[in-house]
């Protein structure tokens, strides 16, 4: 199985805070690249579609294309709030291929990623979106 | 009001005018409480002063369609106190109780979106939380309720209400000191002095909830805001907080006190 990542730097910062910021108690702020976008494409190991916040573990390669566990973030959404946009428990299945847009973290020897806000869903491999809701609330 | 009267036991006799007259003894002192008893402030009906507040709400919302914006204490807040800005600047994400699955605090909690539900009792009045499972007693003046020791704290705080020109207000003080207990998202801490005032009415069929809270050590003045919000029809899915989603990010923290042991919490 071939897996992509391409790295770029851009101005996304704006649209993580809109979904970051606004409502997370679990600040996320300075643990994230907030000026660097990331796409990772890989295989979803585990969705964890809990309280207070959901997350996603995806397999795909690093800047060295060495496969390593992303865990992916979206910020301080809470499960209430991804329902509204559509997501449920079901929503990624282990084994399925899947691209996201995000900021990595930080932290040197971790590989985390905050999910891309702003209704920029992840999309499955035939690229569409998982959901197609805007609003989290 | 009637389930006064169908509390007062008629009693039992042999003989059918002995029955009946204790039955007009009976009636007749019924009709004499039944005329105390707004003095007495014991029927909520028949009050004014009550509002109607029993029932599902949403979570309010901010007036000229802000949302919750008008309930967030910035982190650069200019009514926090320079005790606030340096207990926030030396206080690391990692060391928040919100990481080990701890309760919003209050009046932060209405930040959350998520209804609940107000059940007014004739002595208390509990507001259940859609979230955390958190229920709040409120005790109303007049009914001998016992008070917290001088040396209890309580993390939700003790509530005390009144009903006041058609609204209750609630006093809550004897909260513990709590490191996020102004606001969670940007480390503002609440002291022992910390006193929410709530004022919950009507307004047509909207539940209207002004808030105010004041302490001393860490706030300049008193932080207000009013929300509005409308009848729901249910409290929505269970919330539980599970460690695994609570801490999760804490992987990614960077810590502020680098040369300190890391810290390692306790798996509950």
């Amino acid at each position: 199985m071939t897996l992509s990542k391409r790295l770029f730097i851009a101005l996304a910062g704006f649209t993580l805070c809109l979904t970051s910021q606004v409502f997370a108690h679990h600040s996320t702020r300075g643990i994230y690249h907030e000026e660097q976008m990331l796409e990772l494409t890989g295989t979803v190991k585990e969705w964890a579609f809990i309280n207070p916040h959901p997350y996603l573990t995806l397999e795909a390669e690093d800047e060295n294309g060495v496969l390593r566990n992303w865990d992916l973030s979206y910020g301080g959404a809470a499960v209430v709030h991804l329902q509204r946009q559509g997501y449920s428990s079901d929503t990624f299945k282990p084994g399925e291929i899947i691209t996201v847009h995000g900021n990595p973290a930080r932290k040197a020897g971790v590989y985390g990623l905050l999910m891309e806000g702003g209704g920029n869903h992840p999309t499955r491999e035939n690229g569409t979106p998982v959901v197609e809701g805007g609003s989290m609330f | 009001m009637d389930n006064h009267h169908q509390s007062i036991p008629l009693g039992k006799a042999k003989g059918g005018m002995k029955l009946l007259s204790m039955r007009m003894n009976t009636l007749i002192r019924i009709a004499g409480f039944t005329c105390l008893l707004p003095l007495a402030g014991y029927s909520q009906a028949a009050s004014d002063d009550i509002p109607d507040l029993d029932g599902l709400w949403t979570f309010g919302q901010c007036p000229g369609g802000r949302f919750l914006g008008c309930m967030t204490l910035l982190e650069d807040d200019p009514k926090l106190t320079d005790r606030a800005l340096a207990y926030q600047a030396a206080f690391d994400e990692m060391a928040q109780p919100k990481y080990d699955c701890a309760p919003m605090p209050i009046p932060h909690m209405y930040t959350d979106p998520y209804n609940y539900r107000l059940e007014q009792l004739e002595d208390r009045v509990r507001i259940y939380y859609g979230k955390d499972d958190v229920v709040r007693t409120i005790w109303l003046e007049g009914h001998g309720h016992s008070v917290p020791a001088i040396n209890e704290f309580l993390y939700f705080g003790h509530a005390i209400g009144k009903y006041e020109d058609g609204a209750l207000v609630v006093t809550t003080n004897k909260f513990t000191f709590d490191p996020q207990g102004l606001n969670a998202d940007f480390r503002i801490p609440s002291s022992t002095q910390k006193e929410l005032t709530e004022r919950f009415s009507r307004d047509g069929d909207d539940l209207v909830l002004d808030v105010s809270t004041v302490d001393t050590f860490f706030l300049k003045e008193p932080w207000t805001f009013n929300v509005r919000s409308t009848p729901a029809t249910s409290m929505g899915d269970a919330w539980t907080c599970e460690l695994d989603g609570a801490r999760r990010s804490l992987m990614f923290e960077i810590s502020k006190y680098p040369e300190d042991p890391e810290a390692e919490r306790i798996k509950y």
